[in-house]
C-alpha cells in the first residue's frame, strides 16, 4: 500500500506560516497533481514529504508507516528533483545505478535493470556518456530513470517540466502517464501549470496562495465543477457573474445588478447556501465557461440564459476563436467559438450586436 | 599625421607591456644561460659546461635541503586538506559552521613575520626542539589560509540539490560525502593543493625563524648562499626550479580550463 | 554499547575539534603569547621577571620611530611603483592581448610559484660588483673599472616591486576582465578621450582590484626583511631588520615581542589613517564635480 497520508501538517518558514494545518489523503498507484500559483506551498508539501524538510505540527503517514520523523535516505520515496541534480561527476549508467549500489545489489542485475531502464526510452546509446554531454530533455529522462529504478513506493516531481520547451513537455506527459500506468507505483506532481495537471493526473489538488487546498478531485471534476472562483479561474478561464441567489417556486436563479435574471440549477449538496423563503439573501457567484456560451448574431430558441452585448475583441486562436463581449453593465464575457467551418455561415465582427445564450446545466454556482 | 599619432597610441600599450615582462624575465634568462657558462663567475662566456649541475647533483647539502622542502610541503599540504575536510564533513553531519570559520582566515592576513616571530617564541617556550617538526607546524598554519576558503569556498558552492538526491536515493550523509561531495570537490583540491605545496616550497620567513639550526628548507639554502656571494651552482639550482615550477603552473592552467576552479 | 554509539555518532565533532585544537594552539595561543611576552621585562636575577611597559619604552626613540616610517614610506613607495606598472598590465591584458591572453597570464603567473629568493638571486647576479651589467658595460667601454649596483636604496625598491608585482597585477585583472566593455564603449561614444574614459570609468570601476592589490603588496612589504637586508645589505635597517635581530639574539626576546607588537599597531594605525584618507578622496572619484 503506497498512500500518502497527510494530517494536520502545519510548516513555518521564518516566522512566516507556509502550511496551516493542512490534511490530505493521497490514493495509492494513482497519479496525483499538487496543481497551485508560486507561492502556494506546494513545493514544500513535497517537500516535506520527500523528508527534505521537517513538519512543525502533524504527522505524515506512508500506508501505515509514520514517515513524520523518518529520515530522508530512510523514506522508500525517490524525488525527481527540478533542476535534475545528476550527479555531475558520474556517468548516465553510474547515476542511474546509484541507489541500487548502495543496496549492495550485485553487479549482474544492476546492470541488467539499468540497460533495460534506458531501453524503455531510447537512451542505451547514451549509457557510458558523462551527463554535460546530455540534452536537456536527455537529462531529464536520466533524472526520472535514477529515481525509478529501485522501485519505491511513491515517486514525487518536482515541475519537471520546467526547464523543458513546449513541444518536449507534452511528449514527456504522455510519457509519464504511461510510465505510471505500467508501474502502479504513486506519483505525486507538482506544479503550477494547469494544462500538465489536468493532462496527467488521476486526482489532483489545487492549492491557493495562502497554502490551503481549496479542491481534490478529478481533472473532469475540478474543472467542471469548480467550487470556488479561485479554482474556477486558475483552472482554464472561466465567466464569473455576482447576484443574489433567488428561489422562485422550483427554479433558481442569479439576480444580477443591470443584467437580469439568470437561471441556474442547484444541486442537492449545495441546497444550504439557499434560505427557505426563497427571499432575496446575499450576493453569490456563478462560473460559465467560455466554451459553453453560444454566440451569434441572430435571435435563437431552445436555451436557459440570454444576454445582449457588443462585440469588442476578436482573437483568433487557430482552433477556436475568442470574443470578448461588452454588455449592458459594462461587464465584459469571454466566449470561445469552435472553428468548426472554414468557411463558417454566421461572420461575427467588431461592434456586432450579439446574443450570448447558454444552458442552465453548464453553469456552476460557486460555493466561496 | 593623425595616422602616425595613432600608431604611436596603439602601439604605446604594447610596447609597454612588452618592455615590461622582458625587464621580468631577462634576469632569469641571464641566471639560466651562465648556468652552463664554464667560467665559475658573470665573467665572459668561456664555453659551454654542464659542471654546475653535476655538483649540484653531487652536493649533499642541496639534497637535504630539498628533501627536507619536500617533505615539509607535503606534510602541511596534506594536514591542511585534512583539517578543510574535517570542517566540511562536520558541516554536512549538521554541525554549525558558520561564524567560526572566520577564526581561520586570520592565518593570511597576519603578516608573514609576525606569525613567524610568535611560533618562534611560543615553541621555544614550549620547549619544543626547532626542526623538522616546528617548520611542518608552522607551514601548516600558513598552508591551511590558503586552502580553506579555496576548497571549503567550492563546497558551498555545490547544487544542494545534487546532495539532497543522494539522501533521496538512499545514501546515508556519510555515503554522500564520501561518494558525491568529496569526489566533486577533486578539482579544488588539486588546486589549492598545489598552490598549498608551491607555498610551502617557496617559503622563506616562516622557515627562516622555525627552521632552527637542525633544519635548513631549499630557500635558506639558497639565502645562504646568497649571502656567502654569486655561485653558479645557484644558477643551475635555479635552472632546474624554474622548470620544475613552469611545469607545475602549466599542469595548473591546464586543470583550470578544464574544470574551471577558479 | 552506548559509549560505541556516542563515539560514532561524535565522529564528526573529534575531527573538527582537532582542527580548532590545531589552529587555537599554533594560531592564536602564541599570537598571545607574544603579546604576554613584550610586557615581561627580563631582570638581571635569573628567574626573576617584572611585568610592565620598559620594553616599550625602550623603542621610543626616534631612531625605532624612523625606521618605523622608513618601512612605511618603502611599502607605499613600492605600491605605488606596483600600480604605476601594474595597471596597464592588467588593462592590457583584461581588454587588449587578445588571443596572446592566456601566453601572458601564464608568464605573469611563473614568477609568482618560483621561489621568490630566486629572482633576488638573479638581480644580485646581474647588479652586484663584478657581475653581469657590469661586465657588459666594461666590455662596451663604458666603465673603466667593475661596479656594483646594489647596496642602495633604489634597487631595493626595483628588486621589491620585481617581486611584487604579480600581487598587484591580478587581482585589478581579475575585475577588470568581469567589466562589462560596453560601459568603455559608451564613454567613448559620450565623447571621452582615451584618459577621461581611464580616470572617469575604469578606475573607480576597478577600485575593489586596487583595493586587494593595495593589501597584498603592502603588508608584506611593510615587514619585508630578506630583500633589503640581501640587496642593500647591513646598510638599510627596517622594521624586519630588527625584529630579526632582537628575536633572534640571546635574552632580548622580550624586547623583540615588544617591537613586533609596536610595528603591528603601527601598521594597523597606518592603514586605517590611509583608509580613511583614501575613503574621502575616493568617494567622488569620477563624480561630476559640483
Amino acid at each position: 500500500m503506497s498512500t500518502i497520508r497527510i494530517e494536520n501538517v502545519t510548516k513555518i518558514f521564518n516566522g512566516e506560516v507556509v502550511l496551516d494545518n493542512l490534511s490530505l489523503n493521497i490514493p495509492s498507484g494513482k497519479f496525483f497533481a499538487l496543481l497551485g500559483p508560486s507561492g502556494s506551498g506546494k513545493t514544500t508539501l513535497l517537500r516535506l514529504i520527500g523528508g527534505f524538510e521537517k513538519v512543525d505540527k502533524g504527522k505524515i503517514y506512508l500506508g501505515d508507516q509514520d514517515i513524520t520523523d523518518l529520515p530522508i535516505n530512510q523514506r522508500n520515496i525517490n524525488t525527481v528533483f527540478q533542476n535534475y541534480a545528476l550527479f555531475p561527476h558520474l556517468n548516465v549508467f553510474d547515476n542511474i545505478a546509484y541507489s541500487l549500489s548502495l543496496k549492495k545489489v550485485p553487479k549482474d542485475i544492476i546492470e541488467d535493470k539499468v540497460l533495460k531502464a534506458l531501453k524503455a526510452v531510447n537512451l542505451e546509446a547514451f549509457v557510458y556518456r558523462t551527463i554535460d554531454q546530455l540534452s536537456g530533455g536527455q537529462q531529464q529522462r536520466v533524472a526520472l530513470l535514477r529515481a525509478i529504478v529501485d522501485e519505491p513506493d511513491v515517486l514525487l516531481l518536482d515541475e519537471p517540466l520546467a526547464a523543458l520547451d513546449f513541444k518536449l513537455r507534452e511528449r514527456v506527459l504522455i510519457e509519464l502517464i504511461e510510465l505510471q500506468e505500467k508501474l502502479k507505483t504513486t506519483f505525486i506532481y507538482v506544479t503550477h501549470d494547469q494544462f500538465e495537471a489536468l493532462t496527467v493526473s488521476d486526482q489532483m489538488a489545487i492549492m491557493n496562495h495562502n497554502g490551503e487546498i481549496e479542491q481534490i478531485g478529478t481533472p473532469k471534476e475540478i474543472y467542471e465543477f469548480p467550487v470556488s472562483s479561485f479554482v474556477a479561474q486558475f483552472v482554464g478561464t472561466t465567466n464569473i457573474l455576482h447576484g443574489a441567489l433567488l428561489k422562485d417556486q422550483d427554479s433558481y436563479y442569479i439576480d444580477v445588478h443591470g443584467l437580469g435574471k439568470f437561471e441556474i440549477q442547484v444541486p442537492e449538496h449545495k441546497k444550504w447556501m439557499v434560505s427557505e423563503s426563497g427571499t432575496k439573501i446575499d450576493t453569490r457567484a456563478m462560473s460559465i465557461r467560455p466554451e459553453k456560451i453560444f454566440i451569434t448574431k441572430n435571435v435563437t430558441a431552445g436555451f436557459s440564459n440570454v444576454v445582449e452585448g457588443i462585440v469588442q475583441t476578436i482573437v483568433y486562436h487557430g482552433r477556436s476563436t475568442q470574443y470578448n463581449v461588452r454588455l449592458k453593465n459594462d461587464i465584459t464575457l469571454q466566449v470561445f467559438e469552435q472553428n468548426e467551418e472554414h468557411f463558417p455561415q454566421e461572420v461575427i465582427d467588431y461592434d456586432n450586436t450579439v446574443y450570448l445564450y447558454w444552458q442552465k446545466d453548464n453553469v456552476v454556482l460557486l460555493e466561496r | 599625421m593623425i595616422k602616425i599619432k595613432n600608431f604611436l597610441g596603439n602601439i604605446s600599450l604594447p610596447l609597454f607591456v612588452s618592455l615590461v615582462f622582458l625587464f621580468l624575465y631577462l634576469p632569469l634568462v641571464i641566471l639560466i644561460v651562465f648556468s652552463f657558462n664554464d667560467a665559475p663567475f658573470p665573467a665572459p662566456w668561456t664555453g659551454f659546461s654542464l659542471k654546475w649541475y653535476h655538483e649540484l647533483m653531487d652536493s649533499p647539502e642541496i639534497w637535504r635541503s630539498f628533501y627536507t622542502s619536500v617533505v615539509v610541503g607535503v606534510s602541511a599540504t596534506f594536514l591542511s586538506i585534512m583539517m578543510t575536510l574535517s570542517l566540511i564533513y562536520y558541516n554536512l553531519m549538521g554541525g554549525k559552521l558558520k561564524k567560526l570559520l572566520l577564526l581561520f582566515y586570520g592565518n593570511i592576513l597576519v603578516p608573514e613575520i609576525v606569525l613567524a616571530v610568535s611560533l618562534l617564541c611560543f615553541l621555544t617556550f614550549l620547549s619544543i626542539p626547532l626542526g623538522f617538526l616546528t617548520l611542518i607546524i608552522s607551514h601548516t598554519i600558513l598552508c591551511s589560509g590558503y586552502v580553506l576558503p579555496i576548497v571549503y569556498g567550492r563546497f558551498l558552492s555545490i547544487d544542494k540539490s545534487v546532495i539532497e538526491a543522494s539522501l533521496d536515493l538512499g545514501a546515508t550523509m556519510s555515503n554522500t560525502f564520501f561518494k558525491i561531495v568529496v569526489p566533486l570537490l577533486k578539482p579544488s583540491l588539486f588546486a589549492a593543493g598545489l598552490l598549498a605545496f608551491i607555498i610551502s616550497f617557496d617559503d622563506f620567513v616562516l622557515s627562516f625563524f622555525c627552521a632552527g639550526s637542525d633544519a635548513q628548507t631549499l630557500s635558506l639554502f639558497i639565502y645562504s648562499m646568497i649571502r656567502s656571494g654569486v655561485s653558479p651552482i645557484v644558477n643551475a639550482l635555479s635552472t632546474i626550479l624554474l622548470i620544475f615550477s613552469s611545469l607545475l603552473v602549466m599542469v595548473f592552467c591546464y586543470l583550470n580550463i578544464k574544470t574551471k576552479i577558479f | 554499547m552506548k559509549f560505541k554509539e556516542l563515539i560514532k555518532k561524535e565522529k564528526p565533532f573529534f575531527g573538527v575539534s582537532l582542527s580548532f585544537v590545531w589552529q587555537g594552539l599554533f594560531f592564536y595561543l602564541p599570537l598571545i603569547f607574544i603579546i604576554l611576552l613584550s610586557v615581561i621585562q627580563l631582570s638581571t636575577i635569573p628567574g626573576y621577571y617584572k611585568i610592565g611597559l620598559a620594553n616599550f619604552l625602550y623603542f621610543f626613540n626616534l631612531s625605532y620611530i624612523n625606521i618605523i616610517l622608513k618601512s612605511f614610506g618603502l611599502a607605499l613607495i613600492n605600491c605605488v611603483l606596483c600600480f604605476i606598472v601594474g595597471f596597464p598590465i592588467a588593462y592590457f591584458l583584461a581588454f587588449k592581448a587578445g588571443r596572446f591572453r592566456n601566453l601572458f597570464l601564464f608568464l605573469l603567473i611563473l614568477p609568482f610559484w618560483t621561489n621568490f629568493l630566486l629572482h633576488v638571486y638573479a638581480w644580485f647576479y646581474v647588479l652586484e660588483k663584478a657581475g653581469f651589467l657590469s661586465n657588459l658595460l666594461l666590455f662596451f667601454g663604458f666603465i673603466k673599472e667593475p661596479i656594483g649596483f646594489l647596496n642602495s636604496y633604489w634597487t631595493i625598491l626595483l628588486v621589491m616591486m620585481y617581486c611584487y608585482l604579480p600581487f598587484m597585477v591580478l587581482p585589478i585583472y581579475s575585475v577588470l576582465e568581469r567589466l562589462n566593455k560596453n560601459v568603455l564603449e559608451a564613454s567613448a561614444d559620450l565623447g571621452a578621450s582615451s584618459l577621461q574614459t581611464w580616470f572617469r570609468i575604469t578606475l573607480p570601476l576597478s577600485l575593489s582590484g586596487l583595493k586587494s592589490g593595495f593589501f597584498l603588496v603592502f603588508v608584506p612589504s611593510f615587514g619585508e626583511f630578506a630583500i633589503p637586508g640581501l640587496i642593500g645589505g647591513d646598510k638599510y635597517v627596517f622594521v624586519g631588520t630588527v625584529i630579526t635581530q632582537f628575536i633572534l639574539s640571546n635574552g632580548s626576546m622580550n624586547l623583540g615581542a615588544a617591537f613586533t607588537l609596536i610595528s603591528s599597531i603601527a601598521l594597523i594605525g597606518l592603514i586605517i589613517a590611509m583608509y580613511l584618507v583614501g575613503y574621502k578622496y575616493i568617494k567622488n572619484f569620477g563624480k561630476i564635480d559640483d
